[in-house]
């Protein structure tokens, strides 16, 4: 026989919050018709799904030009963010010399930066790239550091009694157990590339055919075009959520076989 | 036995894979580890050994029985060259570590937790002593499959470590100490995550592989009963300094069996064993921190 939809997990995971949600537009539209609250400071659900209609071209190009600077700066994260765990772990020295660095990186506040590096680099797609790069870049760092250390003792003195030279130990031994940690990284990593390509573009305020989500939000709040501020709102949230399923899927593809983060509850 | 990879020997190294195979338990085979006034301090200053002297010979089955802390441990890790001595000289075959070269290989280690990459399925786990010394082909996979049947794993190659169970895990371990086909084995009290039964099975089983391989076994634990089981001999050490205080041979036929486990030699042993145990435990807890 089969059991009924609401005793199903994954079906009461996903309808649970989908029923709030719908409740919440509900009466988020109710409240703005009953109040007669006008668009301009409060446009209901149905204004800013007309204004994602209307203005779906020049949303679209904004979304591509905010998306293009995301992807570009988590991709660089990523690189360079390994490249220096890599480093670290060649010696404590090093570590204990740069580490710091990279936490004054994580510490500054990019928005206090940015207008000196949209002075420093000429491009604005890589002005901004540079920006959300900064923000990206640590929980990168530290996390794949802490992962290419927790290395097993045991299994470490194992390597060492067969003499293994350090790459077969860095191959064999300290990548493969720094993985869960790698893609722990990765999630927190891609939503402040995001984070990072709108603040900068608050910042930098550029326009013109490379304008993207933030400068549109900006544009329609002197315009008073408040249902396309929200509908450019929700474009960001809807990328830093499928940003975010996208690592978790890729993580637990990775690590579905041995790691504890992707076992599955058995019931 | 020899593997293609072992450099050549100079004709006056004696070479151990030559030596005829040994009775197990027999007292008199040639010296496999010499341990000779060895001390160990930690960097915290902790003296985990003081002028520690044994001799294992091959063949004989050594147990270390000792209370937590007495350094049975370090001194393990020791004998297997991992970690430095403070004082003191440590011979493998009669020649000093430095010259024996390649055929430390011919040494295993278990550890008290299987130790297993959870990356790996069993068989590449099994097989990692031979990927780290670069060896492939048919006669390697031969290696693999014999040393995953030694063990009664054959069939869960393709198993990843958390699908098995603890004592499953553990013989992965051991078949991995196995596929290099060593001639001494040290084990860091292997099964004592374990729960008896699996206990009793694994130590029966690592019994017959060693009468059967004709292996020297040095064995840490903290059980009187497992010591006296399996060994043909029973070093007992104290803590606070750490320190070998007695040898008790075990003079008992092998293969033994559960007869042996409820004969009155047994419990002889056993009470031999425990006083010594008690009086080593004895012996360290002056120095003891009160609380
Ligand atoms: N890496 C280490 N650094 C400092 N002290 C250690 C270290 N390893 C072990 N010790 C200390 O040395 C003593 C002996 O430890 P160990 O050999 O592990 O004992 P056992 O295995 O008999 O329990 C203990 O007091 C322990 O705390
Ligand atoms: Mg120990």
């Amino acid at each position: 026989m089969k059991e009924p939809l609401i005793q199903n997990e994954t079906f009461v995971k996903i309808a649970a919050p989908m029923v709030v949600g719908v409740f919440f537009l509900l009466f988020w539209q109710i409240a703005v018709v009953a109040f007669e609250m006008p668009k301009y400071i409060l446009p209901g659900p149905i204004e800013i799904m007309k204004s994602l209609v209307t203005d779906w071209s020049t949303l679209l190009n904004a979304l591509m030009m905010t998306l293009k600077i995301t992807l570009l700066a988590f991709v660089i994260a990523v690189v360079l963010g390994v490249a220096a765990s890599l480093l670290f772990i060649q010696s404590k020295w090093i570590e204990l010399s740069l580490f710091p660095y990279a936490v004054l990186l994580q510490v500054t506040p990019v928005v206090a930066i940015a207008p000196l590096i949209i002075i420093w680099v000429d491009d604005t797609t890589w002005a901004l790239t540079v920006c959300a790069v900064i923000i990206a870049i640590f929980p990168i760092i530290s996390n794949t550091t802490l992962g290419l250390r927790s290395v097993d003792p045991n299994l470490l003195s194992m390597f060492r009694m067969y003499r293994t030279s350090r790459w077969q130990e860095l191959v064999r031994l300290r990548i493969p157990g720094a993985l869960p940690y790698f893609f722990g990284g990765l999630r927190i990593s891609c939503g402040l590339a995001l984070i990072g390509a709108v603040v900068a573009e608050f910042v930098a305020g550029t326009g013109g055919s490379k304008a993207g989500l933030a400068y549109l939000i900006l544009q329609s709040g002197y315009n008073l075009q408040i249902p396309r501020m929200f509908a450019a709102l929700v474009l960001i949230t809807l990328t830093g959520i499928a940003l975010f399923a996208l690592m978790v899927w890729l993580s637990d593809r990775a690590l579905r076989n041995w790691h504890e983060s992707a076992l599955e509850v058995e019931h | 036995m020899t593997s293609s990879s072992v450099t050549p020997l100079k004709p006056s190294t004696p070479d151990p894979t030559a030596e005829p195979t040994v009775q197990a338990g027999s007292t008199n085979g040639r010296p496999v580890l010499q341990v000779e006034g060895v001390n160990k301090i930690y960097a915290n200053g902790t003296v985990a050994l003081k002028g520690a002297d044994l001799t294992v010979r091959q063949g004989e089955f050594v147990s270390l029985l000792g209370p937590s802390g007495c350094g049975k441990s370090t001194l393990l890790r020791i004998m297997a060259g991992l970690g430095d001595v403070t004082s003191g000289s440590i011979k493998f075959w009669e020649q000093e570590y430095n010259v024996v070269g390649d055929k430390g290989r011919k040494m295993a280690f278990v550890f008290q937790n299987a130790t297993l990459m959870p990356w790996a399925r069993v068989r590449k786990n099994v097989r990692l002593p031979l990927d780290l010394e670069h060896q492939s082909g048919p006669e390697t996979e031969q290696k693999i499959d014999k040393a995953l049947e030694m063990v009664g794993l054959s069939g869960f190659d393709n198993s990843f470590p958390r699908e098995l169970s603890g004592g499953m895990q553990m013989r992965a371990s051991i078949a991995r100490a196995m596929v290099t086909e060593p001639n001494l084995l040290l084990m860091d009290e292997p099964f004592g995550a374990l729960d008896e039964m699996t206990r009793n099975k694994l130590n029966d089983d690592v019994l017959k592989l060693w009468q059967k391989n004709g292996w020297t076994i040095v064995f840490v634990t903290h059980s009187v009963y497992e010591a006296v089981y399996l060994s043909s001999r029973v070093v007992v050490m104290a803590a606070r300094p750490g320190r070998i205080v007695d040898d008790i041979k075990i003079d008992q036929p092998f293969p033994r069996n559960a007869d042996f486990r409820v004969s009155t030699e047994f419990a002889g042993y056993c009470r031999q064993v425990s006083q010594a145990l008690e009086r080593a435990s004895a012996m360290g807890a002056p120095q003891e921190k009160k609380a």
